[in-house]
């Protein structure tokens, strides 16, 4: 289908952006690799009057190395970030997670920025960003701000950013060589959104599980840590049985969907079932 | 879909009854409706929905097919069509009032079936999202109700919905006894402060800009489109004075959902601030600019919310209850503006071998004409 009317900028400065933003006022919306975007307005869902391209911001694109943390740019694709030496080397979870992420011509267009901003409770990256304690940039007409991941995802497709912002960069602390780490996903085609997904980090010593972090995808209306986990897994041995005791309670406190792909009870089922999973290939057992 | 809600207002069974009848009352209480008509049973309206970047808004019909006074039973069927695509939703709303000594409780059951591209996208977000409405109508038809009874300001509602909402109350005029929503605010703006407890623009204009201010979601341009708002309805918040010592607590109070400061200085609450992941910034300008009184109001106004609350939420400015099939008021495609070039490129090779074919035809006839002379 053809989308409905829409004006159409591409600034090439934050500052252009952020100022194109502001003067389109509610109904005016970013487009980055448009991956979300782009069906939802052939499918005339959405009617944004403005469109804003980062498309030409080449300083939002690319990782570099912060000392204790990472800086990623908003615009760096799924596919440079499951190549990328740096997140591979310092928060391997995020380029394991973006690798599941559609498929390989979504990967090359769709960005890490677009799929946070976006704040779909389906999508595989927020619930990652959420286990790894990052923290979003954003810039605004006020000036830029910081949004803690655990304070970013609103609602359903609702984000703390204000509508005259633009999500520039995450912040990603580094994870030391002690962490393990896993993204169980669980979908019926290969390039469909997850029925469930868990995102497991694991740090252990002496065999012990000295702190575990557990992000769930598609258990509500935005990603949640799965608290209860985290907190059984903390000094649990680390064994099967005692990991997959850890994840019985996955679902506690979750509100999980309704849809054609499963009922709630399925939903929690599973993320009882890959949070013991996503555990033990973290934990190495 | 089914969805069960219910809610009790203080208010006699009869006078419930008579405002629950009162269409045109109780439809600013749907979130994101607009009344077109109303013909003795027969309702129609539209009502326009918003979830992150999608917007549907569906026309249609509404009719009470049961209004049994004796039972206290009123049955309402809603039917409904996008005005820009094919989908469909429809709601059948079963209503029961009972007296619960002076009180009413009112149990709302609705059946809810919605059909199309929205359904199908949004992998049973739709739904959630009806139901979600049909909850934050429940409230405002709460509060309302609740704010016109004699002496409201002393009853206490402690029903909870069951989105878990507990109902607030308001006293006061009849304006400040409305809901946020006929505000049209903007999504964000709008559900922030229904997370901090802002139900009623009489919760609104208890506060003052800088307590405003300090809520998650509020900044400074929301702050001056609910100010330019209220004041075109005659309202205005409360000025940093009013809002001083005797000023009601700045919101429903989880254990450490706000934190009083007294006496902290601006510097410390900017640090307070910052570690509670707000954006600082405009409050404490203003704050500075209020001179002596800054320090003390501000300890007032910064509630400290630690992380994100659970609640409401998906939300929907704008219009009314669904009702009459109206013709889609707006784009069909223009197919020429879309495609004009293109199809006029395409065209002229064709227009041009016809032509030639004429011009062949037609000499040929000519010489054809002058061979038989």
């Amino acid at each position: 289908m053809i989308p409905a009317k829409f004006e159409y900028v591409r600034p090439s400065s934050v500052g252009d952006a952020v100022s194109a933003l502001a003067g389109g006022g509610e109904d005016a919306k970013v487009i980055a690799g448009g991956q979300s975007l782009l069906p939802l307005l052939r499918l005339r869902l959405a009617y944004p009057e403005l469109l804003v391209d980062v498309g030409g911001l080449d300083e939002l694109r690319g990782v570099s190395d912060g000392g204790d943390h990472l800086l990623i740019g908003a615009r760096t694709t799924h596919y440079q970030v499951v190549h990328d030496p740096l997140i591979a080397e310092h928060c391997g979870l995020l380029a394991e997670a973006a690798a599941t992420v559609a498929d390989p011509a979504v990967r090359h267009r769709g960005t890490l920025g677009g799929s946070l901003a976006h704040g779909d409770p389906a999508g595989d990256l927020p619930a990652v960003v959420l286990a790894l304690d990052a923290t979003m940039i954003a810039a605004g007409p006020a000036g830029g701000r910081e949004i803690p991941a655990a304070e970013f995802f609103v609602d359903y497709l609702t984000t703390a950013l204000e509508p005259g912002e633009i999500l520039t960069g995450i912040r990603v602390p580094k994870l030391g060589s002690d962490w393990g780490y896993r993204y169980e996903k669980f979908h019926r085609t290969a390039q469909a959104w997850a029925i469930v997904g868990v995102a497991a980090l694991v740090r252990r010593s002496d065999g012990h599980v000295a702190e575990a972090r557990v992000g769930l995808t598609n258990m509500g209306a935005v990603p949640i840590r799965a608290a209860a986990v985290e907190a059984a897994a903390a000094g649990a041995q680390a064994s099967s049985q005692a990991l997959r005791e850890a994840a019985a309670g996955a679902d506690e406190g979750t509100q999980p969907p309704a849809d054609l792909h499963g009922a709630p009870d399925y939903r929690r089922h599973l993320a009882r079932v890959l949070t013991g999973r996503a555990l033990e290939a973290a934990a190495g057992v | 879909m089914e969805l069960e809600h219910s809610f009790s207002v203080p208010v006699s069974v009869e006078r419930a009854w008579d405002v629950l009848l009162d269409v045109e009352r109780v439809a600013p209480c749907m979130p994101g409706a607009t009344l077109d008509e109303v013909e003795g049973d027969n309702i129609s309206g539209r009502i326009k929905v918003k979830v992150g970047p999608i917007t549907m808004t569906y026309a249609g019909t509404a009719k009470f097919t049961e209004r049994d006074q004796a039972a206290r039973a009123i049955t309402l069927e809603a039917s409904g069509k996008e005005t820009r695509g094919a989908g469909t939703a429809a709601a059948s709303v079963h209503s029961r009032l009972l007296s619960e000594g002076g009180q009413t409780l009112v149990t709302v059951h609705t059946t809810l079936n919605v059909t199309g591209k929205p359904a199908q996208f949004g992998r049973g977000v739709m739904t959630e999202v009806g139901g979600r409405l049909i909850g934050i109508f429940a409230d405002n038809l709460a509060s309302m109700l609740a704010a016109e009874a004699p002496g409201a300001a002393d009853v206490s509602d402690d029903e909870e919905t069951s989105d878990g909402n507990v109902v607030a109350l308001t006293d006061s005029t009849p304006d400040e006894a409305l809901p946020i929503d006929v505000l049209n605010l903007s999504t964000r703006a709008w559900s922030s402060l229904r997370h901090d407890g802002i139900q009623t623009l009489g919760d609104l204009t208890r506060r003052t800009g800088q307590q405003l201010l300090a809520i998650d979601g509020v900044g400074p341009a929301s702050l001056a489109d609910i100010q330019a708002k209220l004041a075109d309805r005659g309202l205005t918040l409360a000025s940093a004075e009013a809002a001083g010592p005797g000023a009601p607590p700045a919101a429903p109070a989880g254990p450490d959902e706000v934190t009083q400061l007294p006496g902290a200085s601006v510097a410390d609450l900017n640090g307070a601030k910052q570690a509670a992941g707000k954006h600082a910034g405009a409050p404490l300008d203003q704050a500075a600019a209020d001179g002596g009184e800054a320090g003390e109001d501000l300890a007032e106004v910064t509630p400290l919310r630690p992380a994100r609350h659970e609640s409401p939420a998906v939300q929907v400015p704008v219009q009314r209850e669904p009702t009459a099939w109206q013709p889609p008021d707006n784009d069909a495609i223009d197919l020429l503006d879309v495609a004009g070039l293109p199809v006029l490129k395409r065209a002229v090779p064709a227009a041009a071998a016809l032509v030639a074919v004429l011009l062949v035809i037609f000499g040929l006839r000519r010489r054809a004409r002058r061979g038989s002379r």
